[in-house]
Parts: structure tokens; sequence; C-alpha cells
């Protein structure tokens, strides 16, 4: 499929959410807080992974190899939002980057289902499916948890992690080509406005009573072209193997 | 009457050790409402706690490459094996949580203060990548064949059902194991290169992965838990693997490995010590390994307390 380089920027920047996401999350195997748990993120990172081979499989050309393109990419062709490339080394930090991500992520494939790409429709179809699930454990576990956390540790996680998870919807520099060409019709400030809408509803309802301040993450990130302060070690690590030796087929 | 809906008032009793080991041999499966013999739940109850450990501390021990590997698709395939192994450990511990000789959470609290046992293959530290696939080929395919032989008669029921399901993922691992061997030895001078030094490391461990000779009258052979004698399996694999490691032109780093003139292949002697050195938590990655989990444990006992007063509803 030939996209306009928008539409390709467009789905470039989910897919990259989507790996960079499913990568971290990895990093939870094993050492999550009982073992239903372990099992259940597990299984999330696996499909955010998948999630993010499908839209790099739109986006890429026959001749360009998956791995070495998600992988060693120089660090400014990335265009992550911040909150996908946060290394989360507390629980609390991971759980709340899961509901604020999977809310905004729910949004996203929503208005991607809706395009008039059929590849691009198709791949969000399948997508809903398993993000349902996502989501769900995502509400389930922060309905459950956040009324009985007397440590206070959810609440200081939303605090720090949503003016971060902002900037999800820091568009990409053409995202208003995307909507003139009406690969989707909805724009990022409107997804914004209703992930908004969401979170503080989820917030209320569980009785978590925070406010954040605006931490200009999304005129940082600059159109997603700029890396958050610890990609460079995350970079590194994604392709320890992969540069050992460029020419092998692992 | 009896029926579906309807627990069985008592279990079934034997009148002595000897009435009991008379059950075993006609091909009787023990139930957890029996009241079987304190000897005969202890031996059990050990023996699959040391499995769910073994397990839970195996995917401990392959997490540390996963957010390194090499592919997007390889990185879900490593974690969808090193979730089976975690789900291996989530069963088991039901399994011998019912035996009402520890909870859950006694079993792994005891495992993260180094108070119980797991297989020694997992106190050592994945060096590099080859490692990783050295787990899956040869340590795999050693807790496969060990697991086969306790599945093939076993006669705790609910060990022997779960032991089904693990065996068949067991399975899948394995092959895993030999495809991803295949890429590396049919691969550059640096992927062979590599995997010989991890062949190197994992070699022994993997063939002690076995345990020493069985006793004379080891008991779980006697009641038919374990199928086979240690020793039994551990010639097995070696005459399996020496062919298939040669075949692909790597050494085995045994200076004393021999073949008969029947073409079996012999093992050279092995120094047990070290390996018992290392089950009491003094191998190469036991403390790192238990340190990890132990103090992930404790950062995460405010999850499980949340959670516990969601449910007391407090």
């Amino acid at each position: 499929m030939t996209y306009s380089p928008a539409v390709r920027d467009h789905l470039l920047a989910f897919a990259d959410d989507e790996h960079l996401v499913g990568a971290r999350h990895t990093s939870w195997i094993g050492l999550g807080p009982f073992l239903e748990e372990d099992l259940a993120f597990c299984s999330i990172a696996q499909d955010e992974l998948g999630h993010g081979i499908g839209l790099y499989g739109l986006i890429l050309d026959d001749d360009v190899e998956l791995d070495a393109f998600a992988l060693l990419r120089p660090a400014e062709d990335y265009r992550s939002c911040w909150l996908a490339e946060l290394e989360c080394t507390d629980w609390n930090d991971s759980l709340v980057r899961h509901w604020l991500y999977d809310r905004a992520e729910a949004l996203r494939w929503e208005a991607l289902a809706a395009s008039p790409d059929p590849a691009a429709a198709s791949l969000a179809l399948r997508a809903q499916r398993e993000e349902s699930f996502h989501l769900a454990h995502a509400e389930q576990f922060m309905s459950r948890i956040a009324g009985t956390d007397s440590t206070g540790r959810i609440a200081d996680s939303v605090r720090r992690l949503a003016p971060i998870a902002a900037g999800i919807w820091d568009p990409t520099a053409t995202e208003d080509d995307v909507l003139a060409e009406g690969f989707v019709t909805t724009s990022s400030a409107q997804l914004a406005a209703r992930w908004n809408d969401l979170i503080r509803a989820d917030l209320a309802r569980w009785g978590i009573d925070v406010d954040w301040d605006d931490a200009g993450v999304v005129g940082a990130q600059q159109h997603r072209t700029q890396r958050s302060d610890g990609f460079a070690a995350f970079h590194a690590d994604l392709q320890r193997v992969l540069a050992v030796d460029t020419s092998a087929t692992w | 009457m009896h029926t579906l809906a309807t627990a069985p008032a008592t279990g079934r009793t034997w009148i002595d050790l000897d009435d009991f080991q008379s059950f075993i041999d006609a091909g009787g499966m023990v139930e957890p409402g029996d009241d079987m013999p304190g000897e005969y739940r202890d031996e059990v109850f050990r023996f699959i706690e040391f499995h769910a450990n073994s397990e839970l501390m195996g995917g401990l021990t392959e997490r540390d490459w996963i957010p390194h590997a090499p592919g997007l698709r390889l990185k879900q395939i490593f974690l969808a094996k090193t979730q089976d192994e975690i789900g291996h450990a989530h069963l088991l511990y039901m399994v011998a949580a019912d035996m009402g000789v520890k909870t859950r959470t006694e079993m792994l609290e005891d495992l993260f203060a180094g108070r119980s046992r797991f297989h020694n293959v997992f106190h050592y530290q994945a060096v590099t990548w080859a490692d990783q696939i050295a787990i899956a080929y040869l340590v795999d395919a050693a807790a496969f064949a060990s697991q086969r032989a306790v599945f093939a008669e076993c006669t705790y029921g609910p060990y022997k059902r779960v032991l089904k399901r693990i065996v068949a993922e067991e399975g899948f691992h394995m092959r895993h194991g030999e495809e991803m061997l295949l890429r590396l030895a049919t691969g550059t001078d640096t992927q062979r290169s590599m995997f010989q030094e991890a062949l190197d490391r994992w070699w022994w461990p993997a063939v002690q992965l076995f345990g020493p000779d069985s006793d004379p009258d080891d008991p779980l052979l006697r009641w038919k838990i374990k199928s086979q004698r240690n020793e039994d399996l551990r010639a097995a694999y070696v005459q399996k693997y020496v062919p298939l490691l040669h075949g692909y032109g790597f050494t085995i780093p045994d200076p004393e490995l021999h073949q008969d003139d029947d073409g079996t292949w012999h093992a050279g002697p092995i120094d047990w010590e070290p390996l018992k050195a290392t089950m009491r938590m003094g191998g190469p990655d036991s403390k790192r390994r238990i340190d990890t989990a132990a103090r992930n444990w404790a950062d995460t006992a405010w999850v499980r307390e949340a959670l516990d007063r969601r449910g007391a509803g407090t």
C-alpha cells in the first residue's frame, strides 16, 4: 500500500507507540504483584507488539525488513510519544500508564476503524477486539485498587503521568494533510478532548481526587520529533542483539 | 444417593503403607479428598513445590533477554514462552496448595527467602542471546524429558491432569528451541561462536538437571510419581543430544565423553558437589535472581494488601 508522506507519518506515530509501549510492558514479565497479573500483563504486551507489527506492515515497502526498521532506525526517525518511551520502574506507574494509554489507544483505533482505507480499517477492527480486553483489564484493576490504596501511590502516579500522557495527542507535523485527504476524520485535538473527559470521569468514579499541571510535554515533543530523556538507553537495549551482527538472521 | 453435585463425604483410606502401596501398584490414582498417608503427601507436595518453583524461576531466567530480542515477533514468541512457564507455576502452586501443607503465598515467600529449592539450571545467568537459545534448546528438552517421565505414571490425580497441559506446552518449547538453534547453527561465524560459548556454559547444567542417580528405594519411584530413574533419563538425553550437537558442528565441553562400540554415548563423570552447592543458593546467579524476585515481591506488597482490603470490604 502506498500512502502519502503525511498518512505514513500518522501511522508511524501509532506504530511506534504500540511497539514501544509493548516493549516497555515486557519488563514486568515475572515481576507482577501476583501470578495472575503477570499472565495478564504479558498477554497485553504481546498484543501491543502485534499491533505495532500490523501498523508497520501497512507502511513498510516490501523490500524493507520489519525488525531492522523497528529497532535500528536513528532515534530522530521515531515518532513515538514520551509516555510510550517512559521506563516505569514501579508497578503503580506501569498500571497508571496502562490505563491512560489504553484509554487513548481505544479512541485511536476507533478513529482508524472509520478510515476509508480498507487495510487500515481492517487492522483497526481486529485490534479493537483485543483492545476491549486491555481496557477492561485496566479499568477493573484501577477501580479495585484506587479506593483502597492507602499509600497514595496511584494518585501520585496519575499526577505525574497524566501530563506526559497528554503527549499522545501531539499530532505529527502534517496531520492537517491527513485530515484533508480524508484518511481519518477526527483530529488529535478532538480525540484528546474525549480522552480528557473519559479519564476525569474514571477518576471521579474511583474517588481519586487529583489534578495536574500541564508539563508542556505536547510542545516539547515538537510533533513527536524529539525523544525523551531515557530513550537512548531504551533504544540501545532494544537493538542490543540485532546490532551484534546486522547481517545475521536471528 | 450420590450425585455429581454431592461431594463424597469421606475420601478413601488405607490401613497402612503396604495397603496404600498395593493400591498404587494396582494402578490407583490418589485424589485430594483421599486420606493419603502423610509420607506420600509430604513427598509429593515437596516434589510439586520444587516443580512450581522451577517453572517460576525458569521464567525469571529467561526474562532477562526478552527486552533485547532481535525482532518484534521473536519478542512476542519469547514472551509467550515465558508466559507459559509462569502459567505452569501458577497451575502447580494451586495443585500444591490444595494438598494443605502450605498456601501459595507461603510457598512464594519461602522461595524468595531462599528456604525452598528450584532446579539447578535456573541458578545460572544467561550471558548472551545465545544462552537464551541454549536454554530453549538444551534446558527445555531436559525439562520436557523429565516432566514427560513424571506424566507417564504420576499417581497424584491433580498433578497428572496439570502435567498433561504442561508437557504439551513444553513440547512446543522444545521445537521452538530446535528452530532457534538452527538459525544460529546455520548462521554467521559470530552466531556460531556465540552458541559454542553458550553450549560451554549450559551443557553440564542441562545434563545435571536430571539430578544424581536415584536412590535404590526412591519413594517417588515406589509411589509411581516418577516413572524412570534419574540416571536413565540422563543417559537417554546424552544419547540424543550429543549426535545432534555434533551434527551441527559444535563441540561438547566434556573431554571424557566417549562412544561405545555399539554407538552408545557416555558422558564423563559428574562432580555433584558444585550442584549441591548451587542448590543451596550458591549458584552463579542465585543471589541476584532471588534478590530481584524478593525485592519485587516486597515492593508490590501494597497492591496485594489493597486488593485484600477491597475483598474484605474495608
